[in-house]
């Protein structure tokens, strides 16, 4: 699948006040928890006004910042930073249940 | 159950954390109602241990010296289940990290952990943090007195010590009573070891300057024998010269071990004896019936002699080879005939080092309620120890911990794994260390294998803080970002073992992801084809260098 992975694409993401969880600024300026509803800046100056943006929505989130991410085809999203793709999609292991006893 | 072996909240404790939960509280109203901003927040949040993690707020709960009373341990698992997702990671410092907590529940969450004398106050920021100490302390055989009557009394002198809350950066102490050393003192801001001299006096050997992270250093001997009640005295004087000399100016220069090797220990130690005679005859000086009363409650258990030899663990000995191979690798002897120092190794194959779920931790608690005393202890290799084990109830031990999944007969081999959370949770790793712990101890599962590898420490950190104490492992693996990539360094021959304390070496080159678990395979088949009679895998890398192991090791990758 062709990827724009130029770093040109940059979207808006912070974690959630109340409970730390990773958020994106959407079109609506609102903060959700779906990357792929995540407002995208295509250039250095919409990504300059994401940020303004951001961080003038940043009552119910903590410390926004841009994230450079990729876009295939079919418009799915998708960080370039192993750190933000962490973010994006969650652990890369499988964390125990609060039930677990045996879990190897 | 009893409940008497350990430190207790007078009522100057429990106002104080009280006070400060309530405290607290406000502080998150405040900051959720929008009247305080993150800047304003942050210092006060991490004050409490509430750390911002990737994913969500992370709680990391003292747990003073390692130490811990069944009860408290299950308030601990309610607590998991309660505010976050029902499990817990144990630290290399003897902490728990609860890596799901909801910024509005942590007040509630501080106030459970205030209900059983617990806090998580002096887990971050630059003062005095959890005193530390060997997981086998008042039950080593080895033991010359008991570290945690020491602890106690340093984590009473420096909990919110005015003079020390805002130093160059964290302060870390370790203390072992033990001449094998199984709580890293030479590699702490101040390591301290109880030993007797020639005229039958304990006293401290204090060891100043040691460290890991980005410049690991072994800590410098200031003092051979200082006796004890001027521990306090002594250590006032050495953190207020690195209170007055440690560097502000350079956040990676700032830890009292580049003081050290700066200025030098001879001029460190003038300073510090200088400073120390100022107020050696203050009221810093131990009275001896304040030693004794905080000795009480350390006081060892009434545990009365039973035989060495039990036929029940001899029957079981010769009907099951995985219990036979953990009595070898996961029960130490204690100093009462008839009883064992048990660990619980929270390092099944493929799992996350030092993680355990709340149903876990509650059967664990029933385990030391069974047979243990109540009591248990946390290592800084991740583990969890049952202190006091009558030798018959071995069988009976092993059969709950298999139940639990926390029977794995490999204490101290190779699938024996300290590991930091890493980039999967925390917000200041490069790579990541989890993934790749669980890689190692999948391909090394065989227990029979592991014991013929025999003694063998890996350690892996996430980046340079070093958190997962990568520079003292056996085999030391430090995750770095290469533009974008993950890359594993690796190093051998480091050791925390006393008198042989060692800084890895790094091999070469780092080696990809995909490439750890065949290099580590090499560098054990390399051991294996050199070893000599019962020579460890760092023994023979002492012996023969680096060459072999690294000729075998980039041939393969």
């Amino acid at each position: 699948m062709a990827k724009n992975l130029s770093g040109d694409l940059q979207v808006a993401s912070a974690n959630r006040l109340a409970d730390g969880i990773v958020v994106w600024l959407d079109d609506a300026g609102q903060w959700t928890d779906r990357l792929e509803h995540a407002a995208i800046a295509r250039d250095p100056r919409s990504a300059e006004i994401l940020l303004e943006r951001a961080r003038a929505e940043s009552f119910t989130v903590v410390e926004p910042y841009l994230v450079a991410v990729a876009e295939d085809e079919q418009g799915a999203l998708e960080p370039l930073s192993l750190r933000e793709k962490i973010r994006a999609s969650g652990l890369t292991f499988e964390a125990i249940a609060a039930e677990a006893v045996r879990y190897a | 159950m009893p409940d008497t072996y350990f430190y207790r909240y007078d009522d100057f404790d429990r106002t104080l954390v009280a006070e400060r939960v309530e405290q607290f509280r406000d502080q998150v109203r405040r900051r959720l109602a929008g009247e305080l901003t993150e800047e304003q927040f942050k210092p006060l949040r991490l004050t409490n241990g509430l750390y911002l993690q990737l994913h969500a707020y992370m709680l990391r709960i003292a747990i003073p010296y390692g130490t811990l009373a069944s009860r408290q341990l299950r308030k601990l698992a309610e607590i998991s289940r309660k505010y976050d997702r029902g499990y817990g990671h144990f630290t290399t410092r003897q902490n728990l990290q609860l890596n799901w907590i909801r910024l509005e529940d942590a007040p509630d969450a501080l106030a459970a952990l205030a209900e059983v004398d617990m806090h998580a106050m002096q887990t971050s920021g630059n003062c005095i943090r959890n005193v530390t100490a060997d997981h086998y302390a008042g039950a080593a055989v080895d033991e010359i007195e008991d570290p945690r009557i020491w602890c106690e009394i340093v984590r009473q002198w420096s909990t919110l010590h005015p003079e020390f809350s805002f130093l160059p950066r964290k302060f870390k102490i370790a203390i072992t009573g033990s001449p094998n050393d199984r709580a890293a003192v030479r590699v702490h801001d101040i390591g301290l070891r109880l030993w007797k001299n020639e005229a039958g006096e304990v006293g401290f050997e204090v060891i100043v300057g040691g460290g890991l992270g980005r410049t690991p250093m072994i800590g410098k001997t200031l003092r051979e024998f200082l006796p004890r009640d001027e521990l306090l005295a002594y250590l006032e004087a050495t953190l207020r010269v690195y209170n007055r000399y440690g560097r502000r100016d350079n956040l990676y220069k700032a830890r009292i071990k580049i003081l050290v090797h700066e200025i030098g220990a001879e001029k460190m130690r003038e300073e510090v004896e200088a400073e120390y005679l100022s107020i050696r005859d203050s009221a810093l000086r131990l009275p001896a019936e304040t030693i004794e009363a905080i000795a009480h409650q350390f006081a060892p258990p009434v545990l009365p002699e039973r035989p060495m030899i039990s036929g029940r663990v001899e029957a079981e000995r010769l009907s099951n080879a995985d219990f036979a191979l953990w009595l070898k690798s996961n029960v130490a002897p204690h100093r009462v005939k008839g009883y064992a120092i048990v660990t619980a190794s929270l390092k099944p194959a493929g799992s996350p080092p030092g993680d355990a779920s709340a149903a876990q931790m509650e059967g664990v608690a029933d385990i030391a309620d069974a047979f243990s005393q109540s009591e248990l202890r946390v290592s800084h290799e991740q583990n969890l120890i049952f202190p006091h084990v009558a030798i018959d109830d071995l069988p009976q031990v092993y059969k709950s911990l298999a139940a639990l999944g926390f029977a794995e007969a490999n204490i101290g081999k190779i699938t024996d794994i300290i590991a930091c959370p890493g980039l999967d949770y925390c917000a200041l790793a490069n790579a990541r260390s989890i993934p790749v712990a669980q890689r190692i101890s999948t391909h090394f599962a065989g227990l029979a294998r592991q014991h013929d590898i025999g003694d063998l420490k890996i350690k892996i950190s996430g980046c340079i803080n070093a958190c997962g104490h990568h520079h003292v492992g056996h085999i030391g693996i430090l995750g770095v970002d290469k533009n974008g990539v993950e890359l594993y360094q690796l190093s051998l021959g480091g050791d925390v073992d006393f008198g042989k304390t060692a800084i890895g070496t790094i091999l070469g080159p780092a080696v990809t992801a995909d490439k750890v678990v065949e290099a580590v395979d090499s560098l054990v088949a390399t051991y294996l084809d050199n070893r000599q009679d019962n020579e460890r895998f760092v023994d023979t890398y002492r012996r023969l260098g680096a060459k072999p192991f690294k000729e075998r090791v980039y041939a393969a990758v």
